[in-house]
């Protein structure tokens, strides 16, 4: 599975390094403020084209770079019924304490599962390329998480329909 | 090859440095809203000065050499010009700061002393390049806007040596040249290639990058004939007005945000690759030459790393596991370094002359970046092997 | 209560337009289309000798920018996968070698477009993958940069 995953995860993460090169912008709109413009979407030109990088319909990441921020959303694989809801809680229990991850963002941008911001406070107080391993490990994790928990729902129910059913055996 | 002086200033970015004119003190500022004086003390620098007026971050710094001022620019929308004068109780020398009539409602975003230190501009966000001059009546600076056809956040500002001509770079995608001609400052300047009749706010040339992208830096070439800007689609473009003829460099790496001339066929720049790059040319054509920083020659950087004992840790073992599982394309042992190959940690944040020669040639240059660090580097000691090998080693 | 959600900005004079960051096309929409055509057969062609190259340099050349060429951009975008799906894995660094910068900036726009719908056609996902990572070691991330910032959005 991972040699599929390769080429992907080399794509986010040149993509991701070639959208971090982040500087100071103070706002040309609001006085005296300094805020992610891709957040405020203020200024058109400070803007660049969002990138897509997509591994199948279900699998994809999409990075909008400005001058001062990065906004970067990633859809999860969700193959049935189980998948969608434990990546729903998984990323609802993350989201809910995003200050203790800095970068991520508390609501995912519309037709993804979970939205990072990265701004040019992040790249300066830490290393850039860390933030790029980060979350490039986070990639990888949450796939790997996921399917982990689907497997140990599937033997919980095992065992629950096993034990209830030893009742009309005897 | 000389190895480049290294001086850690600070944990946090240094966002633009000035050196004094016989280069023993050098202003700071560090991403905060004062400005700070380092003396020399021949092991390192020490703050001797803190300049507090600004009550928003400090963006670009520059310190006239002549005449002894520096002026700094915030984006709290105003500029000061500070001078020393004795105190009226201990008699020491202090820097004051006077009042510069800006009239721009967004951040000061870049400043510069003219080359005869009798005008300043100021690069704003408010679409305006200000343009101050001295008014010895109210004691105070001030300003006279360009603003047509200036689209978007001014980045960055460049002098013709003949204080006349100014060259902007700004978010609009554009580079262009100005007349910043004051009547009662100048005197009526000599016909340049960039054009005969100089009123103010003129537009003598407007210039593009192909694939676009903000003007992070421009610059004059030492006769001020040539006129070189990076953009931020890694690309560096150096202007000709007489064709005009424009030849743009597109590099393999992430974009520069500063540059320098050296030589009236030389350039040094820097930016978001760490490192600063070399390159040359004449009107026939520019080429990449090389980069400063020769990683193989500072040789302190490889440490051995010791393997956990008891774990599969051999740096083939994790090279074939990096690349599977994480799709690290390039070199050995990557994860686990916090350090990055080259001199500087993170971004180059300016480049600027340090040492000039007899000739006028500039022997030295300083660099200041995101990651706190202050180098000096020969401008001589280019690597040209050591392109090849950082592309190949850098993580991509 | 609507004109509390009025973009007051949108009405200031100097307000910069989208259209205005860049240049363009000077030729005029169906003659845009009729050029993606003629090229897409002269693609047809090359592919058929096995010319991969020559291909890809007919593909990528003066491609369709700006808004109401819709048609022309699906059409240049098919012609341009069609030679990326019949390459053979192997010869994929050579061909990228041997593409000028621009046409090299070009084709990285394209991978990007053909990602960013997938399932649309022909397009797949690990091929655009394969060539995507095989460019970036050839060009290195200042292409990505340049596509980026170029608005001439294919």
């Amino acid at each position: 599975m991972s040699n599929v995953l390769r080429p992907y995860l080399s794509a986010v993460r040149s993509t991701l390094t070639a959208a971090l090169t982040l500087e100071s912008f103070s706002s040309q709109v609001v006085e005296r403020h300094n805020k992610p413009e891709v957040e405020a979407r203020g200024s058109k030109e400070v803007l660049l084209n969002p990138l897509t990088i997509s591994r199948n319909e279900n699998e994809r990441v999409l990075i909008e770079p400005s001058v001062n921020s990065i906004r970067m959303s990633i859809k999860i694989k969700q193959a049935d019924e189980i998948e969608r809801i434990l990546c729903h809680k998984f990323t609802r229990f993350m989201m809910q304490r995003a200050e203790s991850f800095v970068v991520l963002r508390r609501k995912p941008v519309p037709g993804y599962d979970i939205s990072f911001l990265i701004t040019n406070v992040h790249s300066e107080t830490m290393l850039k390329h860390k933030v790029v391993d980060f979350i490039i490990q986070f990639m990888e994790e949450v796939d790997r998480e996921i399917s982990e928990m689907k497997l140990s729902l599937n033997a919980r129910a095992r065992t629950v329909a096993e034990s209830y059913l030893t009742a009309f055996t005897s | 090859m000389s190895v480049p002086e290294v001086y850690s200033i600070a944990q946090t970015p240094v966002t633009c440095h000035a050196f004094n004119a016989n280069r023993s003190q050098v202003a700071l500022s560090l991403n905060d809203n004062k400005a700070y004086i380092y003396v020399n003390q021949g092991e390192g620098w020490a703050v001797t000065e803190t300049l507090a007026e600004h009550d928003k971050a400090i963006t670009s710094i520059d310190w006239a050499p002549a005449s002894n001022r520096i002026v700094t620019a915030s984006q709290d929308r105003n500029a000061y010009v500070w001078s020393q004068s004795p105190d009226p109780l201990t008699g020491a020398l202090v820097w004051k700061p006077t009042l510069v009539l800006l009239r721009i409602n967004r951040a000061a975003t870049f400043v510069r002393w003219s080359p005869n230190e009798d005008k300043f501009a100021v690069a704003s966000g408010a679409r305006a390049i200000a343009i101050c001059s001295f008014d010895p009546e109210n004691n105070w600076w001030v300003a006279k806007q360009l603003k047509k056809p200036i689209r978007s956040t001014v980045l960055s500002v460049d002098w013709h040596p003949n204080n006349v001509l100014l060259a902007a770079g700004s978010a609009d995608m554009k580079a262009r040249v100005f007349s910043a001609y004051i009547k009662d400052v100048d005197k009526r300047p000599t016909p340049t290639v960039w054009g005969e009749k100089l009123p103010f706010n003129t537009i003598c040339g407007e210039y593009a990058s192909p694939a676009g992208g903000w003007v992070h830096a421009v610059g004059f070439s030492p006769s001020g004939d040539v006129l070189a800007f990076a953009s931020h689609d890694s690309s560096i473009n150096i202007v000709y007005p007489g064709g005009p003829t424009i030849y743009n460099i597109r590099i393999s790496t992430l974009p520069y945000v500063t540059l320098t001339w050296t030589t009236e066929g030389s350039i040094v720049a820097a930016g978001h690759d760490c490192q600063p790059m070399v390159f040359s040319g004449s009107e026939a054509g520019w080429a990449l030459v090389g980069t400063l920083d020769d990683t193989t020659s500072g040789g302190t950087k490889f440490t051995a790393k010791t393997g956990t004992v008891g774990r599969l840790n051999s740096t083939a073992f994790n090279t074939f596991r990096n690349a599977d599982t994480r799709g690290h394309a390039g070199g050995g042992d990557v994860v686990g370094d916090t350090e990055l190959l080259t001199v500087h940690q993170n971004t180059i944040t300016s480049v600027r002359p340090y040492e000039v020669g007899r000739d006028g040639a500039v022997k030295r240059v300083s660099t200041s970046g995101v990651d706190g660090k202050l180098v000096i580097w020969d401008v001589a000691a280019v690597s040209v092997g050591g392109v090849a090998g950082r592309l190949g080693a850098m993580r991509i | 209560m609507s004109f509390r959600k009025i973009d007051v900005d949108a009405y200031d004079e100097d307000v910069l337009h989208e259209s205005e960051l860049y240049e363009p096309d000077p030729r005029d929409s169906a003659q845009v289309l009729s050029d993606t055509k003629q090229q897409q057969a002269a693609v047809r062609n090359s592919l058929n000798k096995g010319d991969i190259t020559g291909a890809l340099n007919i593909a990528l050349d003066s491609p369709p920018y700006g808004l109401g060429v819709e048609e022309a951009k699906n059409l240049a975008l098919q012609t341009v996968v069609s030679v990326l799906n019949s390459t053979k894995a192997t010869d994929i660094p050579n061909v990228l070698r041997s593409l000028a910068q621009n046409e090299q900036d070009t084709l990285m726009k394209y991978i990007y477009k053909g990602m960013g719908m997938p399932g649309w056609g022909d397009v797949s996902g690990s091929v655009l993958l394969g060539w995507h990572e095989k460019l970036t070691e050839v060009a290195g991330t200042g292409c990505i940069v340049r596509v980026m910032t170029d608005r001439r959005i294919v």
